[in-house]
């Protein structure tokens, strides 16, 4: 025995690593950094923060750390990065029948749902969501930060609307996001890394089984080296 | 609610610069912060110059592109002149990209530009700049009062300028600054036609009151049903553990590692 964890334990099964964890909160505090500094100069109750230059120095240096997400992520684990890439734009027969049930999931019913790989189609489109529009935001922040004197006026109008249209449908898929972790009690995933074994086998079964598999073929080949 | 508007005489503008100063002082502007500039403009060549002072101001445009853009409101329209709150401005400097005069600057990190003398207008006076005009080339008064005396003005000046007219009826939505020009608007660089930069309604009017309310409104409705969703979940596992479906552990399962 180990007293290092399992991967596929009795309860539990690690979904995240400890590199990616750390990716997702680069993202997540930057996220919210952005969101929140954003936001001054857009609610008249809380514009009085941003006159001083402070929340816009702030924002600056998150949007650093927002843009440089992908980066750490293919330097922290490349094979990951590369693997959410593929696996949010690629969508199975049971992907697509999920979709179709999606309410029911989203009301806590994970009976009836198709069986689900590493990540559910709904991950997916969230994630594949959150790809495009983060790029939008990007472009768009990008030509706000350094190109403002040549946008022109009708140019700066559009970088505003592009940039305020993507933050607030990447702030709905957050609400969303929040959403589905605590209904299905996912947060331990992010903090520490391992997830309820029940609910892994509820919600992404395709997953379990090729872990339980991997772990049955492991055990096999130790028991011919052992013999 | 009725319209104000000020009348700029530029057949009677001397350049003294007095507008300028009793604005600075009367409006107890900041160093480095003015509402109105004086800049000459000349076009062709030697003998044959033309051009003036362009007195350049806030136009109060009827259809502002900066309180369009503005995402605070701290810029808004009253008394048909283009009011500016300070304390609520935000500094975000979308008004100097919007406007298509070039108007407003930021000053100490927030919108500066002329607002009509709000103040000291609202107390019974008149604005500093007209009081002080010492060539009776600004004048402040109802709307349709200052149109008709624009054009009188503009009808008199045309036996020796037979360009002349009068500016600001319909740019923008109708300014609030009339302008009598002795010539073409060109030869000082004012616009015929002030482009209000596109899509710059949808941003203030949809975009951003219904980003706050879209969101808001999502997370307490997301909120709610999360509450209801996990308690179905939960009552789902209970069955499959009944059922032997699952193991059953989910329930305190959290915190048990190290164990």
């Amino acid at each position: 025995m180990t007293t290092q964890k399992q991967a596929l334990g009795d309860r539990e099964v690690l979904r995240y690593r400890k590199r990616p964890r750390i990716v997702h909160a680069i993202l997540a505090s930057s996220f919210l950094i952005l969101l929140l500094t954003g936001l001054v100069i857009l609610w008249p109750a809380l514009s009085f923060l941003a006159p001083g230059g402070t929340t816009r120095w702030l924002h600056r240096v998150a949007a650093v750390g927002f843009m440089s997400v992908p980066i750490v992520y293919l330097i922290a684990d490349r094979e990951g990065a590369k693997e959410l890439m593929v696996d949010s734009f690629k969508y199975d027969r049971d992907d697509w029948r999920w979709i179709k049930r999606f309410w029911s999931y989203a009301f806590g019913h994970t009976a009836n749902m198709p069986k689900q790989g590493r990540l559910n189609a709904g991950q997916k489109m969230h994630h594949a969501l959150v790809m495009l529009l983060s790029a939008a935001i990007v472009a768009s922040g990008l030509a706000l930060w350094f190109f403002t004197p040549s946008l022109g006026a009708t140019g700066h109008a559009w970088a505003v609307v592009i940039h305020d249209l993507s933050m607030l449908a990447l702030t709905l898929l957050l609400v969303g996001h929040l959403y589905f972790t605590f209904v299905y009690k996912a947060l331990s995933g992010m903090t520490r890394g391992y997830v309820d074994k029940d609910e892994a086998r509820l919600e992404h079964a395709k997953w379990l089984e090729e872990l339980e598999q991997e772990a049955a073929e492991g055990a096999a080949e130790e028991d011919k080296q052992t013999v | 609610m009725s319209q104000y508007a000020f009348l700029l005489d530029l057949g009677r503008c001397i350049g003294c610069q007095a507008c300028v100063a009793s604005c600075k002082v009367g409006n107890e502007l900041g160093e480095g912060q003015q509402y109105i500039e004086l800049i000459e403009k000349t076009h062709g060549e030697f003998p044959n110059l033309t051009g003036g002072w362009d007195n350049h101001r806030c136009f109060h445009c009827g259809d502002a592109a900066c309180v369009t853009v503005c995402p605070t409101g701290a810029l808004f329209k009253e008394d048909g002149l283009t009011r500016l709150d300070r304390d609520i401005c935000s500094g975000c400097s979308y008004c100097t990209e919007a406007c298509p005069y070039d108007i407003p600057v930021m000053w100490e990190g927030k919108s500066s530009k002329c607002d009509g003398c709000a103040e000291t207008v609202r107390a019974g006076g008149t604005p500093w700049c007209v009081g002080t005009c010492p060539s009776m080339a600004l004048e402040y008064g109802p709307r349709e009062e200052i149109r008709a005396e624009a054009h009188r003005r503009a009808e008199a000046l045309r036996g020796r300028y037979p360009n002349a007219q009068v500016y600001g009826e319909t740019q923008a939505g109708g300014l609030g600054l009339l302008v009598v020009m002795p010539d073409d608007p060109e030869l000082l660089d004012i616009p015929i036609d002030p482009k209000v930069p596109f899509m710059a309604d949808a941003w203030q009017k949809v975009v951003q009151p219904a980003s706050v309310g879209i969101t808001i409104g999502a997370a307490v409705v997301a909120g709610a049903a999360a509450v209801i969703a996990r308690r179905r979940h939960e009552e789902e596992l209970e069955v499959l553990e009944a059922e032997g479906v699952i193991s059953g552990h989910a329930d305190g399962g959290e915190e048990e590692e190290g164990q």
